[in-house]
């Protein structure tokens, strides 16, 4: 393949004004249990080529699951008929300028997850399920385990040639609990809802989460909630941490500044986005609390790689300071659109048969100096906590969004009080964050990942982490739903 | 030539089957499929597709592994039955499980849907085909002031199983196209047609209505959050359906006691105009003949006269409801996330159209589609979606301005419930979301009024 993938972009090279080529190789491993039995056991693997072209501003891809040099040749001509059939693309402009992206990387993994007997992996979701199963009142015991690992070598008429293999592993719990009647269902997950938690690393991160530790807290709450007060409407003083704030900087700051949307390319699916282009340095996207950095390269990240799809070298890209806007994520299309001197690195495809679009590296919420959850708590007097998301929506905009979590607890007296179901809340993205006035220090940052970001057409889901710690956030709309 | 190529899908699955053994069931997908987007009328990005997915599903000891390959050459294969009989040992190991096996159909005597017939004329996917739609949508949105964003997309997808005790085979067309046209103030309007067929696709009758819907005259109005009567069309109600399917009619969810109708079979839960069912041979769907299990599509009544009549099953979903498959597997074995109907049909009622459907409101909002629609409790089943491209107020019968776009947050049995009215027309609604392998399917509905719908915010 390091042979196949040069001598197709020579050949592209004559032909289109730039090319690049992508060998994907894909292996996945899903496992999880449900009530004590086996609920999935996938093992997934494919591999193959994806061809893209530019002709006269036109793009033309083209992916064939065939690994032959025939395969590829195929591809690359079907990429070109297919750029030189579209109308003509008036007004574009040549790429942003990148050095030949060279060498080859592979993402820390301790102990290989695939390397691991199913069997093991199978025991560590038992123990979970039977920590849940001591709790009399849960109707649905669910535990995961998961792991990929992805292999690419990328070839551009730019003069890359580059080789990485990014290696993920994690799982989840989740307990759901019926009221006697059936009127009420109520869940609880750890570390998170909507596949868990997932870590660019290897099986140690699986091990890491203790999952049958957390498992009797999660059974007990979902049980808890069924009859808990539902979070009253009105407005409140709310805290977010863990995956909910985690989704809530991914869907009103990450995706508003793909600048793809921001340019109107996504107008027709994902949406478009209220920042305007020219606005780095003059939009206020919230208080001065509120800074944000998009890093390809935080240690454990799912949106961390050496080079993205397009052969740019990923790095930390500032997104917010001090609550202005700073900067977009970008591609080399985009990013010579509007006078940028280079790509943020920010293309991604899912496989190889997906043509890559600008994505979400590890969007990150920088740490503050509130201290920790319990100081910030403390610091509230009254208010909202909200963890681990249930429901999320947002308009094509990105500007007014409605979230639920699983759970929240009431904060009265600067302490953790009692527990609330069906915890909603609503905002608009700017007023929001500017309402943000404590951030929790250093030591309260995580990285949580999130696993289901759909995006593009045909559809694409991409995978990335969100670090951020506890933030609070004041006036905020809540009990709408 | 599409049924030499199915008969090589055919054979390899069949070839699957016999390397994984008795009891395995081996599904072959291959799909052949391009996409062509646009935005500000110029193309952008184009995507053509051509791969096959094999799958293997192991049996042992109640419980299913399963494993996928890529790679169609006999030690690739091999390989795939390798980590699936692995799989199914190791799941085995967790205790007997419920599963009762592939392949057998539970209820031989019930007609079953027709093999879908694909489109020669779909399947050559030429992009030339594609390319004048796009400049026909341009042309369009030109000449009415506005710019056009959208996807021309058509593919060939050839599906088959097979089993040591039987197999089956067919190979599908599907095309969609829509237009979203953004008017110069930022108003927009959206059009779109799905078919079998990508001779269908008229990208300039699509530009013509969606610009018609983003330049319609008048300041728009805004709505404080409130209950309002409402006129979804039929791109509305497909998504409202759609978000339905998942919080009802998932056997899986229904059996845990977790689904929206579970202790509701029997009973009223919508308007006696309601008629909702899974018609997977219904000749306005984008047809099928059988599930992810090889297990027979039959028509499943969901909703008759507003009653609850019964939700989707998979093989294992049934098992542990103690009935048999309705067909409709997601995966072999069983999906993580559940039986589900994807040949959804409501039928429709006297209306002649969204006119009059508008007549009886004094004050109201007519939705063009929804966006970001999700649902945030499925036992109630609670929803919340925002409108987008083409929302306008209703005053005194019929409409007369644009709207602001609104969130709205509500029940969405409630809101079936709350259906005064439906048009006569139906119509095959998607949103061409095509992930992972590509299954493209859709909702044929009509539109329909709403006396209540409850908004909680405003949008956009």
């Amino acid at each position: 393949m390091r042979d196949l993938l040069p001598d197709l972009i020579d050949s592209a090279a004559a032909r289109a004004d730039y090319a690049d080529a992508r060998f994907v190789s894909t292996r996945r491993e899903r496992l999880s249990t449900r009530n004590g039995g086996l609920h999935e056991l996938d093992s997934n693997e494919c591999e193959g080529i994806g061809v893209r072209v530019r002709l006269r501003g036109a793009w033309g891809f083209a992916a064939t699951g065939g690994t032959g040099r025939r395969d590829a040749e195929a591809a690359l001509e079907r990429a070109l008929e297919i750029a030189a059939e579209q109308p003509a693309a008036a007004g574009s402009v040549a790429l942003a300028p990148e050095p030949p992206a060279s060498g080859a990387y592979a993402s820390p993994v301790e102990r290989d997850p695939f390397a691991v007997p199913l069997e093991d992996k199978l025991a560590v979701l038992l123990a979970a399920d039977a920590g849940i199963a001591a709790e009399p009142g849960v109707t649905l015991r669910i535990a995961r385990f998961e792991a990929l690992r992805v292999h690419k070598l990328f070839a551009s008429t730019d003069g890359a040639l580059c080789e990485q293999t990014l290696t993920e592993c994690g799982g989840a719990l989740a307990a759901v609990a019926l009221a006697v009647d059936g009127s009420e269902s109520q869940v609880r997950s750890y570390p998170a809802s909507h596949g868990g938690q997932v870590t660019q690393a290897g099986y140690e991160q699986f091990v890491a989460l203790e999952l049958e530790r957390h498992a009797p807290r999660v059974a007990a709450e979902a049980v808890a909630l069924v009859s808990a007060p539902a979070c009253p409407p009105g407005h409140s003083t709310l805290i977010l941490a863990g995956e909910q704030l985690g989704l809530q900087v991914h869907e009103s700051i990450g995706h508003a500044v793909e600048l793809d949307r921001v340019l109107g390319r996504e107008a027709s699916y994902a949406g478009t986005s209220f920042v305007p282009a020219s606005a780095i340095g003059s939009l206020r996207f919230g208080s001065e609390r509120v800074g944000v950095t998009a890093d390809a390269t935080s240690a454990g990240g799912l949106g961390s790689y050496r080079w993205d799809d397009e052969g740019v070298e990923g790095r930390a890209v500032p997104i917010v300071r001090e609550g202005m806007l700073a900067g977009f994520l970008s591609s080399r299309e985009t990013a010579a659109e509007i006078g940028l001197e280079r790509s943020g690195g920010c293309m991604r495809a899912e496989g190889f048969d997906r043509q890559p679009i600008v994505r979400m590296t590890n969007v990150n919420l920088d740490p503050g100096d509130a201290g920790t959850l319990d100081d910030l708590i403390a610091d509230t007097g009254e208010g909202l906590l909200i963890e681990t998301n249930r429901s999320w929506s947002i308009d094509n905009r990105r500007l007014q969004f409605q979230f639920e979590g699983e759970a929240a607890w009431e904060i009265r007296g600067g302490e953790r009080g009692r527990l609330l179901r069906n915890p909603s809340y609503a905002g608009v993205t700017p007023e929001f964050w500017g309402s943000c006035d404590a951030v929790c220090s250093a030591g309260d940052w995580r990285l949580i990942s999130l696993l289901d970001c759909g995006k593009g057409e045909p559809g694409q889901v991409m995978r990335v982490s969100h670090g951020s710690a506890p933030a609070r956030f004041r006036d905020v709309e809540v009990g709408v739903a | 030539m599409w049924r030499s190529a199915l008969r090589e899908v055919s054979e390899l699955a069949e070839q699957a089957a016999s390397l994984a053994g008795p009891g395995a069931l081996a599904g072959v997908t291959r799909e052949r499929s391009l996409t062509l987007r646009f935005a500000a009328n110029r193309p952008t990005q184009s995507t053509a597709v051509e791969d096959v997915t094999v799958e293997i599903a192991a049996v042992q000891g109640g419980r299913v592994g399963r494993a996928t390959t890529n790679a169609v050459d006999t030690d690739a294969l091999a390989d795939c039955v390798r980590r699936a009989r692995g799989a199914a040992r190791a799941a085995a190991g967790t205790g007997e499980g419920s599963f009762p096996g592939f392949g057998l159909d539970r209820d031989p005597g019930t007609p079953r849907a027709a093999p879908a017939r694909p489109d020669s004329a779909t399947a050559e996917l030429a992009p030339g085909a594609g390319g004048a739609q796009l400049e026909a949508a341009f042309t369009a949105a030109r000449a009415a002031g506005v710019e056009a964003h959208g996807i021309w997309t058509a593919g060939e997808v050839r599906r088959t199983w097979a089993t040591d005790a039987g197999a089956g085979a067919e190979g599908t067309t599907d095309a969609f196209m829509k237009v979203i046209c953004l008017a110069p103030g930022g108003r927009s309007g959206y059009a779109a047609h799905t078919a079998r067929a990508s001779a269908e696709l008229d990208g300039r009758a699509l530009a013509e209505e969606a610009a018609a819907k983003a330049t319609a005259p008048g300041a728009p109005a805004e709505l404080p959050p409130g209950d309002y009567p409402v006129v979804f069309e039929a791109h509305a109600v497909g998504c409202l359906l759609e978000l339905l399917a998942g919080a009802a009619f998932d056997g899986l969810a229904h059996a845990d006691g977790r689904g929206a109708l579970s202790g509701r079979l029997g009973t009223v839960v919508a308007s006696p105009a309601i008629n909702l069912a899974d018609s997977p041979s219904s000749p306005r769907t984008l047809t099928r003949s059988f599930d992810a299990e090889g297990t027979p599509k039959r028509p499943l009544p969901l909703i008759q006269d507003g009653v609850a009549h019964a939700v989707a099953h998979d093989i294992r979903s049934a098992a542990l409801a103690g009935t048999v498959s309705t067909g409709h597997a997601l995966t072999p074995g069983g999906d993580p996330y559940g039986a589900l109907p994807t040949n959804l049909v409501l039928a429709g009622g006297g209306a002649t159209g969204a006119d009059e459907l508008c007549q009886p409101i004094e004050r109201g909002i007519l939705v063009t589609r929804l966006w970001y629609a999700n649902v945030i409790r499925p036992k109630e089943p609670l929803v919340t979606a925002v409108t987008r491209d083409g929302t306008f107020l209703i005053e005194d019968g019929r409409v007369t301005r644009p709207l602001r776009d609104l969130r709205l947050t509500d029940n969405a049995l409630e809101l079936l419930a709350r259906v005064q009215a439906l048009g006569r027309r139906q119509k095959l609604t998607s949103d061409g979301e095509l992930y992972g392998r590509r299954f493209a399917s859709g909702v044929v509905c009509p539109a329909l009024r709403c006396g209540a719908v409850r908004f909680t915010g405003a949008a956009g």
